[in-house]
């Protein structure tokens, strides 16, 4: 603590290097809910640009089906700037596994995911709770479950409060069984505390291990200070592989169930 | 009593006390060695400017002298011992004065003279060797001023440091877990506090310190870059002396003298900071629980049995902590102890027998209804090291020895509190066993030309209790699935390596003051930490040497010129240096090493080399000592995963470093420290671009890895030294004033690029509404204009 009380930090401006072409961004969710299916194709920028990334409204996208090689056709939304499913009927399911497919300009790339099957959820609660290390007082939720599943855990839990997902870097609530699964079956305590009145809405995913391995180390990257206690930043390794054209691309494409649920917390446990 | 009875007491009690002082003829007093305390015969005692009126000390080190006016100075001065003047008052003369003669050998520049034979860099075999004396080490201007061991020898040519404030070093390319760093034959697995920002070393508590950057002896092996050899010292044997210091940071005290007669000693020394007496002032009742300390605590005892046998012990304890309002808890620990017996069997032959253990263990602890634990892991190495020394005439010495060593490394325990939802984590132990013969010889063929060879020849097995995962295909990776499960029991051998180790050097002796040599050594390195940063933490991996890990070679060749001039007054040296390394490790993206079973999925193995030229000029007495080196380096690795599988800087490489030492001595009472460093920032890599993912605008970066440089980085410190005048009193104090970072210069410790909002970087989403947002680059540097004072004292 007296050591950092002697560290200080300023806003600088660096020279810093650019791309000759700017890097195509995938990221694609292939669910079983129709509203969570979406693809969106962006343009990375030079580092100190502050306008909005460009997006690419004119890729062929599709999802195929690998059991059955039946291809389920994307089309560009201009409204959201995303791509979804021709048919919004169509939706994945436990067990068949799914190619995404994108073509822009010359450049063909290509990913895939299996469908796994998703834990159980048995409830969501909360609990007025005084302050605690590392945590302030407030109304904590704690979401219990159930994994019968000795492989494939790989998780993610996305909270949005009163409809604005947290998604600061601080918000990212992965895990896996590296510490076994016993704390979701006791209740795992989401680290919020939220007011009363408050509307949460949770969505649980299951990832295949290459989607929940490139969001930790988004997370580590969006941690990494440049300092000597941080390992050289290096991008995420994308799942998704270049079948032709340039071979730089970003981004990843997540096949996954998901679970959700919405609470108002009220100053008694539901 | 009234103001009339006050002043006319006052007068009677001035009148009296004058009468008595007119009525006194002589002062008395007895002049003694200040190291141990025995009468001096025969020491002058004069008032200043009168010496020829002067007396001589007796038999038993007493003398009278007719007094004069008071208050005086009295003259003190004795063949061979530093002469010491006292301002004698009234007071003082009333009784018998003691007065303490220094030894003329315990100055700074005799010291120095000592520990070096000033011919010494010219004539003898060593290259990349670097010793810097005790005393110098605590007259370089220090962080906080505490003097630090690590962090001088980081202003030696060929040595880098990691960054601002740390005492990670790198010699000649190689990484900060390539150095043996070792006590008393000991080594010391985590040779810092505070995360590497001050050094385990008590400076009172050492002898001398030695560095070889690559060519180590043949008794001496199993790290790839170089070796800092600690010796701490050894009591003496006349009387209990003591040394220590009060400082900003911490205080320590060193004691030390005869243990059962003179024919054994011993010393201890101990150290702690105080940060968190300072915390528990804090009104903030967060601050108030935190824990922020360490300590350290060395002793050595040694025994002179006879004439041919002398046996050492010493043992090192030091320990690190950080808790958090009493529920959150990180400590490390360091237990280093040896022994030794030195053996004279004759004017030409010697034996040395050392035994050691080193453990090195630490602690998480997280208090939590919910999901506390407790994490622990330890990791041990104990060793038993035999040297003959032969020398059958005066061109020749003969050593050869064995070495054996035992590695433990304990398997994470991680243990869940009660009622906690973690589960326990369970991994397998990994054991080691290094066998090591070793034969040196030193022959000169000519007066001009002697020769040094060794060889050590290693076998390392890594043994049980312990387990072998096998992998699909034989390549272990992150999503390979293991395809058989190997258990071994006690000591059984697992997978084993050997490997000839040879050293080689020349030496040729142009004149008596111009030497040039050549050497060449291999080692190899059985053990290796399992991190890509470029600091050291606490709670770093060290890895065994196994089935998938092989050990790290080091080739190193070098020549150099070794000029002394001015009667050995300067020294000056160019060495230059290549270095090749084989099975250096890094760790793939994202790795995850703590908890695994299986390490050998998150390494990356490739190779390194390095090369460079180092210029040092140095004088070492006079009133005005210190150095000025210069070393253009460079270090590349190539690592199939890392950077295209094309070569790359690692963070560490820094082509020209400059260095400027210097201390001065103004007078007996006043001497200064200057030091200044100039380096090529560190190699790292910066964002060229940037792209939006899960509504993240991430840093882009390039697949080639620190293609950047952060600026130059350069800083002066400075420090003044007080002594008390030499009065010939036991006890002697000292003030030490220093600045670190001089001229305030904002040398970057890291840039993070990240969104800045609102134009105000501390400003979170969370703290209010987001006006503005843009991308941005902050910048953290450390310690500019940091002025410390600490008092130093002797008795």
């Amino acid at each position: 603590m007296a050591i950092l009380c002697w560290s200080c930090q300023e806003e600088v401006t660096l020279p810093l290097g650019e791309k000759e072409e700017l890097v195509p961004t995938i990221e694609g969710y292939w669910t079983d809910q129709s509203v969570f299916n979406e693809v969106r194709l962006t343009l990375s920028k030079d580092y100190y640009d502050s306008l909005e990334v460009t997006v690419i409204d004119d890729a062929q996208v599709s999802i195929t089906v690998a059991s059955s090689g039946r291809l389920i056709p994307f089309i560009f939304l201009q409204g959201s700037g995303l791509y979804r499913p021709a048919n919004p009927q169509d939706r994945a399911i436990v067990g068949e596994s799914y190619q995404l497919n994108v073509k822009w300009k010359d450049n063909v790339y290509a990913s895939e995911g299996l469908m796994l099957q998703p834990p159980k959820v048995d409830s969501v609660t909360w609990n007025y709770e005084e302050e605690r290390v590392f945590r302030d007082e407030g109304y904590y939720i704690k979401v219990y479950g159930q994994i019968p599943f000795t492989e494939d855990n790989n998780y993610r839990i996305k909270v949005i409060e009163n409809d604005t997902l947290k998604n600061g870097r601080e918000d990212y609530l992965l895990f896996d069984d590296t510490f076994g699964l016993q704390f979701f079956e006791e209740g795992l305590e989401l680290g919020y505390a939220f007011e009363e009145n408050d509307k949460v809405r949770l969505e649980l995913f299951r990832l295949n291990r290459n989607a929940f391995e490139y969001l930790n180390q988004l997370v580590n990257l969006l941690y990494n200070d440049g300092g000597l206690f941080s390992p050289p930043p290096q991008n995420p390794d994308t799942n998704i592989t270049v079948i032709q054209g340039d071979p730089e691309v970003l981004g990843y494409f997540v096949v996954t169930p998901v679970l959700s649920q919405t609470v108002i917390i009220t100053d008694e446990d539901d | 009593m009234s103001f009339f009875r006050v002043l006319t007491l006052f007068f009677l009690t001035s009148l009296g006390y004058q009468a008595f002082s007119q009525e006194r003829r002589f002062i008395s007093g007895e002049v003694v060695d200040a190291s141990n305390s025995e009468p001096l015969v025969g020491a002058n005692v004069y008032w200043e400017g009168n010496s020829t009126a002067g007396v001589v000390s007796d038999l038993d080190g007493k003398f009278q002298l007719e007094a004069i006016d008071f208050p005086n100075k009295l003259v003190i001065s004795y063949v061979g011992y530093e002469k010491s003047v006292r301002i004698i008052s009234a007071k003082e003369a009333e009784k018998s004065i003691r007065f303490f003669l220094k030894p003329d050998e315990m100055s700074l520049d005799e010291i120095i003279i000592q520990e070096r034979r000033p011919d010494e860099q010219v004539k003898n075999m060593e290259m990349g060797k670097s010793t810097v004396p005790i005393e110098t080490i605590k007259n370089i201007p220090a962080l906080f001023g505490e003097v630090d061991l690590l962090r001088s020898l980081q202003l030696l040519p060929g040595v880098k440091s990691a960054g601002e404030g740390t005492t990670g070093i790198f010699v000649r390319g190689g990484s900060a877990d390539q150095n043996l760093v070792q006590l008393d034959g000991a080594p010391v697995y985590n040779p810092s506090h505070f995360f590497g920002i001050f050094s385990v070393f008590n400076p009172d508590g050492i002898k001398s310190v030695d560095l070889y950057k690559g060519n180590m002896p043949a008794s001496f092996g199993g790290r790839a870059a170089s070796l800092i050899d600690v010796s701490l010292r050894e009591g003496n044997n006349k009387q209990i002396r003591g040394e220590g210091g009060i400082g900003s940071i911490s205080s320590r005290l060193t004691l030390d003298g005869p243990l059962f007669g003179k024919n054994s000693t011993f010393i201890v020394s101990a150290r702690r900071t105080y940060a968190d007496v300072f915390l528990k002032l804090s009104s903030d009742e967060n601050l108030k629980n935190n824990k922020l300390n360490f300590h350290d605590l060395s002793g050595k005892l040694a025994f002179v049995l006879n004439d041919r046998d002398k046996i050492t012990v010493s043992s090192y304890q030091g320990s690190d902590f950080l808790g958090l309002d009493e529920e959150f808890g990180l400590g490390w620990t360091n237990w280093v102890s040896s022994a030794a017996w030195s053996r004279v069997h004759s004017e030409k032959f010697f034996f040395d027998l050392e035994g050691y253990h080193s453990r090195y263990s630490y602690s998480v602890e997280f208090e939590d209804p919910d999901n506390g634990f407790e994490w622990t892991n330890k990791l041990s190495e104990s060793g038993l090291k035999a040297i003959w020394t032969f020398l059958p005439d005066s061109k020749t010495e003969l050593n050869w020895g064995i070495h054996s060593q035992y590695y433990n490394f304990a398997p994470v325990d991680l243990e869940p509190a009660p009622n906690s939802a973690i589960e326990e984590i369970v991994t397998n132990p990994k054991n080691g066993l290094l066998n090591n013969l070793f034969i040196s010889g030193q022959y000169a063929f000519s007066p001009k030309l002697s020769v040094e060879g060794g060889l050590r020849w290693g076998l390392f097995s890594q043994v049980g209790k312990g387990v072998d995962y096998l992998y699909e295909g034989g390549v272990p990776g992150p999503d390979v699935e293991v395809s058989d499960t190997l258990s071994y029991g006690t000591l059984e051998k697992m997978h084993a390596y050997q490997g000839l180790e040879p050293r080689i050097a020349f030496r040729y002796l142009i004149n008596e003051q111009f030497s040039v040599k050549t050497a060449y050594n291999r080692n190899f390195q059985y053990i290796q930490i399992a991190s890509n940063s470029s600091a050291g933490l606490p709670i770093d991996r060290w890895i065994l040497s196994g089935r998938y890990i092989e050990p790290v070679r080091s080739d190193q060749i070098s020549v150099g010129l070794f000029h002394n001039f001015n009667q050995n007054r300067w020294e000056f040296s160019v060495e230059g240096y290549y270095k090749d390394l084989d099975n250096v490790i890094d760790l793939r993206n994202g790795a995850q090493v703590l908890f695994t079973d299986q390490v050998e999925t998150e390494l990356l193995a490739g190779k390194g080399w390095a090369y460079g030229v180092e210029f040092l000029l140095r004088k070492n007495v006079g009133k005005t000592t210190g150095w000025l080196a210069y070393t253009w380096s460079r270090t590349w690795r190539k690592i199939d995963g890392v950077s295209r599988n094309e070569a790359y800087n690692p963070r560490f490489d820094r082509p020209n470093d400059l260095t400027l030492v210097l201390n001065h001595e103004f007078s007996p009472s006043w001497s200064a420290g200057l030091t200044f460093v100039y380096t090529t920032g560190q190699a790292v890599s910066y964002p060229v671009g940037s792209y939006e993912v899960d509504n993240q605008s991430v840093p882009l970066y390039s697949d080639s890895r620190n293609l950047d440089r952060f600026p130059n980085y350069n800083r002066m410190d400075a420090s003044v030294t007080w002594k008390n005048a030499d009065k010939g009193r036991k006890w002697r104090g000292s003030w030490n004033f220093s600045i670190y970072n001089l001229y305030g210069r904002k040398n970057p410790f890291a840039y993070e690029f990240r969104t800045i909002y609102n134009d105000d970087i501390n400003f979170e989403p969370s703290d209010g509404e987001i006006i503005s947002a843009k991308p941005g680059v902050v910048m953290t540097y450390l310690f500019t204009f940091l002025p410390s004072l600490t008092y130093n004292f002797q008795f």
